[in-house]
């Protein structure tokens, strides 16, 4: 099993993140991926012999995490666990996390901020699960798979999910348009409660003029691959 | 359309040729990019050479000048070209993310075939300099 940890200007966190992988789940393989920070991230990535990815260019969340499948496809791991840099998600959930994975249950886990089991934690600011809520109702439409936090980055997958990405990834905002991939695959997804915190440093990625940005863009992009697997079919 | 226009078309279109054939010939330019120019700048000779077919086609469609029947066809060909050109950008873009993934699981591997960063010394080297 692999675990993708995308790492964008992680300073003040990856250090935690990595021990924490390191305790919870030691199982496992970890591999940060440097997606090109300009602060000590590499630095520290060095100090702790973590294994890492250095992209030469920053290619933005997608096409980082998208290098963790490829990473994976490549190496033949059979499960890969995607993980935030940040610090937000918690370690001692992946084994829940993989859990209906490795019973074959779903081919695609997504850890979720709003289901039963996860009420307490961090979950997101009051305009942002609207928006989220929004993309989940859009995409229970186009894709016909019911997901509620679609925009969660505490993500597993199995083999053919692993070659899935390691192929095609969205290259911004990939979260609600990779659960359209894998649905429109015919790939099962299910829903794992887990509790997330705040983010203990850096900077998220969306801000409030970004956010328009974000469900415009995932929502096209979501209607796109309904129409477009349409006609494949 | 009035003489003037039509001799300026003219002039401009072969100018335009001339400076197509040049970035041709000097290979700055890609024929396989190029058709999309090639084709434009014919229908532009087409109408030079038969104003009347421009004068034809405006009043078909309810515009009075034929000067303005050729904006909007030069315009449209700009549009198709800039389309064009996007979706080059986006397989360039595609590219090079893969080409930047790759390099990336290359340098790994070669990192970890000569059996470096591992060791904590290195890093403090790292932090002397400031790297």
């Amino acid at each position: 099993m692999l675990i993708i940890i995308p790492a964008y200007n992680e300073q003040q966190s990856i250090e935690k993140v990595v021990s924490s992988l390191r305790e919870h789940a030691p199982f496992a393989d970890c591999l940060v991926i440097n997606d090109c920070s300009t602060d000590s991230t590499r630095m520290i990535l060095r100090r702790l012999g973590a294994s890492y990815l250095d992209l030469a260019f920053n290619l933005g969340i997608g096409g980082c995490v998208q290098s963790g499948y490829l990473y994976a496809a490549e190496n033949g791991y059979d499960i890969a666990v995607q993980f935030d840099g940040d610090g937000q998600h918690d370690a001692s959930f992946i084994e829940r996390l993989i859990e209906p994975i490795l019973a074959g249950d779903c081919d695609y886990a997504i850890g979720s901020r709003f289901l039963d089991g996860a009420e307490q934690g961090f979950r997101s600011t009051g305009s942002r699960r609207i928006g989220i809520k929004l993309l989940s109702g859009l995409i229970r439409i186009f894709a016909g798979v019911s997901v509620r936090d679609v925009t969660s980055g505490f993500r597993a997958a199995n083999r053919r999910v692993i070659e899935l990405f390691s192929r095609e990834y969205a290259q911004d905002y990939p979260e609600p348009e990779a659960i359209v991939a894998a649905a429109m695959k015919s790939f099962r997804i299910a829903e794992v409660p887990v509790v997330m915190h705040e983010r203990c440093g850096g900077k998220s990625s969306i801000n409030a003029f970004r956010s328009f940005y974000y469900i415009l863009k995932v929502s096209l992009a979501v209607m796109l691959r309904r129409f477009s697997a349409k006609g494949v079919n | 359309m009035v003489p003037a226009l039509r001799y300026a078309l003219l002039l401009a279109v072969a100018l335009y040729f001339v400076i197509l054939f040049h970035i041709l010939s000097r290979r700055r330019l890609n024929l396989k990019y190029s058709l999309l120019w090639i084709v434009s700048g014919f229908l532009m000779l087409i109408i030079g050479v038969f104003p009347e077919i421009m004068t034809f086609l405006t009043r078909l469609i309810g515009i009075k000048e034929p000067a303005n029947g050729l904006f909007a066809l030069v315009c449209f060909c700009i549009i198709i070209i800039l389309m064009s050109i996007t979706a080059i950008v986006t397989t360039l873009n595609e590219k090079c993310t893969r080409l930047v993934q790759t390099v990336a699981i290359l340098e790994k591997r070669i990192r970890e075939l000569e059996g470096r960063p591992a060791a904590p010394e290195d890093a403090d080297i790292f932090e002397k300099t400031g790297f």
